[in-house]
């Protein structure tokens, strides 16, 4: 039942499932041109948080968003009934129907599916009622906001802003890994002929809540992220967006579409272990169900995309279930949180949108911010400097509180080579 | 595990409810099919502060005396409602599930989590002498997947674990996920339900959402299914219902015209004639959304079919869990062997902010 790259027979072409469009939001840069430029380039995210009062913590970096007005994309809906993670949503999923080149007339006509993953919804929101609530008592919470905070809002304004009827609008609350869960739940509606398109992806804004909480169990970094190194102090929290026009080859080709990548398939699985601590075999068997899923073999995989959020736990964690998958000579493994923080929901959907690209155009984006690699990690995390590298197969890990796990598998696409 | 496509349809083979009727299903079957009223004064030390008296509570669903003292001392009450609910599935199915523990997955509707767990730990981070004095053994309770992780852990479940935000239409998102695992063979058994809890923060956010419409007092709750993948030309004695379709639509101001257009697919992907269609259950939604989901059913198919599904209103407005109680309410009716062989009941669910969605269920020829 698997797809692979040589063995793929032209019928295959309604089954096969391709990414033709982005919409990027992220804190080094907006728009998959430059979100390619940023990866390239090793750019940083990181700077002092903004976006809510962080007076009386010692340290307090993130990867916030800023000057990117995502209201630029947005010409329906009033923003004002949108919060900030579906203001990523929306706009970043108006941008990879527009980058997609697929005609909006066309897209009302089918059947299609809009599925975004997030960690915190509207939590921004919530902590700002809170703060109402605090200081005025909850009945002077401003009824705009109560209005907008319900998380399904994030696929269901997507599909109003598009003027899409026609489609399932789902919302994956499966905290960290939701972007590769809702590009799962996509890419198995396309293969199942359910939908004709899929736009998927995760969307997160920053919020106080969460940044408190990793606060306090210690795993924030004091100045940046550094996934993988000897002296790594835990994550930056960050958000953004990142929403993938999914479509079948045949669809794809019928059109002219530009394919960035194909998603050859993926895994998921729960640890049922503990809430927050990742737990070695779980994580390994993901793999390993992702691998089936596609029908690659270890020794096909050029590079893993990790989780990699930079805390002493998860990145010996997911190398060892990574040498427990691949051996003793794993593909490169970067960590994209390095450069962009960890944005949650979205992490895995940009982190998938990120693989297209190096798949794409060619190259490996570094691991930045690296000193001396962990020598209970053992993997080569590409250190500080891109890389030109021909990739035929990529693997992106999404692990989460929970332990929900879900890994993507990303395969070049090359016109003629059926 | 071998992933292989399976095309026939989910079959519920068993289910559970945590509800204002009380603890287990036989307790909502009862209740639902008598229409008792669940509605009771909110207990002033428990529920100070919020904007409204009254509510309809799971009876005596003190957490700690229902799960015992031992994991739950940081479990809030969503995570309790749905822990209770899964427990209740896998102990009366017995020997039911054939599927390995990594063969099960778990799909949760929900609407946002714990809204009261997340500005908790806000609240504390705000209102502390530091902004980080927080308990961090709270801290997963305030992210929305929360309660899914915990059915994970408590009972073992090693397959795909999801959670769907659905708001209102939680309870068929599910559902619509649920099938896609069984159809895609990631998973042989689905646990699939939503829970949804009361708390003093819902009822302020729902309060100035609903704005000058007072709506239906708050309800809680969380109902479970078992499903797998059945066909019941080929196995007649398993399951009590099969999915034979769910569908979804996003409306922008007026919602008859996709709703109409989900009635049409379901009826068209399950095959269903008009005919077989014996019962209509539809959404608790109240204002004007939910007189027009009223008026398009009731114009294809009748008031006679929807008097025919037991009202949802005495349980009050249950958001995430309403869907799903609505399905545990047409298995009510079966249970009391008030069902046509071969029959067909359609599930209406409508979230206000944009969605209808709209199930078949197809009961026994048997």
């Amino acid at each position: 039942m698997s797809v692979n790259i040589s063995d793929a027979m032209p019928d295959d072409a309604e089954t096969r499932v391709v990414l033709t469009g982005f919409g990027v939001f992220s804190s080094i840069g907006v728009g998959a041109d430059e979100f390619a430029k940023g990866l390239r380039a090793g750019r940083s995210g990181a700077k002092p948080i903004t976006l809510f009062d962080t007076e009386g913590f010692a340290h307090a970096n993130g990867c916030e968003i800023t000057g990117s007005e995502p209201e630029r994309w947005i010409h329906n809906l009033p923003v004002d009934t949108l919060g900030r993670a579906t203001t990523f949503s929306v706009a970043a999923a108006r941008m990879a129907v527009e980058e997609s080149g697929v005609d909006l007339e066309d897209l009302r006509a089918k059947r299609g599916m809009i599925s975004i993953g997030t960690t915190d919804g509207e939590s921004y929101d919530l902590d700002n009622l809170v703060e109402t609530e605090i200081a005025s008592g909850p009945a002077a919470m401003d009824p705009t906001t109560a209005r907008r905070v319900s998380p399904n809002r994030l696929s269901i304004a997507a599909a109003q802003e598009l003027g899409l009827s026609n489609v399932e609008a789902v919302t994956i609350a499966t905290a960290c890994s939701a972007g590769n869960y809702a590009i799962g739940q996509g890419f198995d509606a396309i293969r199942s002929g359910e939908v004709d398109y899929a736009l998927c992806g995760g969307a997160d804004a920053m919020c106080r809540k969460t940044f408190t909480g990793f606060y306090r169990l210690g795993t924030i970094a004091p100045d940046v992220c550094r996934p993988f190194d000897v002296d790594r102090k835990g994550i930056l929290t960050g958000e953004g967006a990142g929403v993938l026009m999914l479509e079948s080859l045949a669809s794809a080709r019928a059109r002219g579409a530009k394919i960035y990548a194909e998603v050859l398939g993926y895994g998921m699985n729960c640890d049922a272990y503990h809430q927050v601590a990742p737990n070695q075999d779980s994580v390994a068997r993901c793999m390993e169900i992702a691998l089936e899923n596609a029908g690659v073999k270890t020794e096909e995989v050029d590079l893993i995309s990790a989780h990699g959020t930079g805390t002493k736990a998860n990145d010996v964690t997911e190398s060892r279930a990574i040498h427990d998958v691949y051996g003793d000579g794993p593909p490169r493994t970067v960590s994209l949180k390095s450069m962009l923080g960890h944005t949650m929901g979205a992490a895995s959907a940009l982190a998938t949108i990120a693989c297209s690209l190096s798949l794409h155009h060619g190259f490996i984006p570094p691991t930045i911010n690296h000193r001396e690699t962990d020598p209970e990690c053992e993997i080569d995390c590409v250190p500080n400097e891109s890389v030109e590298a021909d990739l035929r197969v990529v693997q992106n890990n999404g692990l989460a509180f929970g332990g929900n796990n879900a890994i993507v598998i990303l395969g070049k696409y090359a016109e003629g080579a059926l | 595990m071998t992933l292989t496509a399976v095309a026939t349809k989910p079959v519920i083979t068993a289910w559970s409810a945590v509800s204002p009727f009380g603890i287990g299903k036989d307790a909502f079957v009862s209740g639902v099919l008598a229409g008792t009223d669940t509605s009771s004064a909110l207990d002033a030390e428990e529920w100070s502060g919020g904007p409204d008296g009254h509510a309809c509570l799971v009876p005596g669903f003190a957490l700690r005396e229902v799960l015992g003292k031992k994991g739950t001392r940081s479990m809030d009450r969503v995570t309790g409602l749905a822990v209770t609910a899964v427990r209740d599935l896998l102990r009366d199915s017995g020997d039911l599930r054939t599927a390995s523990d990594e063969e099960t997955a778990l799909v949760l509707g929900t609407t946002t989590g714990s809204a009261q767990s997340m500005m908790d730990f806000t609240r504390a981070s705000m209102e502390g002498d530091r902004p980080f004095y927080v308990d961090p053994s709270l801290m997963p309770n305030a992210v929305m997947n929360c309660a899914a992780g915990q059915c994970a852990i408590w009972h073992s479940l090693k397959g795909p674990n999801t959670t769907i935000a659905g708001g209102r239409a939680a309870g068929l998102s599910a559902l619509s996920y649920a099938t896609g695992l069984l159809g895609s063979g990631r998973a042989r058994t689905v646990l699939c339900g939503a829970a949804e809890e009361f708390s003093t923060a819902r009822a302020w956010l729902d309060h100035h959402r609903r704005g000058a419409d007072s709506g239906a007092l708050l309800g809680e709750g969380c109902a479970m299914f078992m499903l797998e993948s059945g066909s019941f030309a080929t196995e007649e004695s398993r399951g009590l219902a099969e999915v034979a379709a769910v569908e979804s639509r996003v409306f922008f101001d007026d919602l008859r015209d996709a709703l109409g257009g989900c009635i049409d697919a379901v009826l068209e992907r399950g095959e269903i004639s008009r005919e077989d269609v014996f019962a209509v259950s539809t959404s608790p939604l109240t204002g004007t959304l939910g007189e027009q989901e009223h008026a398009v059913l009731t114009d294809r198919f009748g008031a006679e079919l929807l008097g025919r599904a037991p009202a949802m209103s005495s349980i009050g407005d249950t958001t995430a869990a309403s869907a799903a109680f609505q399905i545990g309410s047409l298995l009510s009716l079966a249970e009391r062997g008030d069902v046509p062989a071969g029959g067909v009941a359609l599930v209406s669910s409508v979230d206000d902010n944009g969605v209808v969605s709209c199930a078949a269920l197809r009961f026994p020829v048997r």
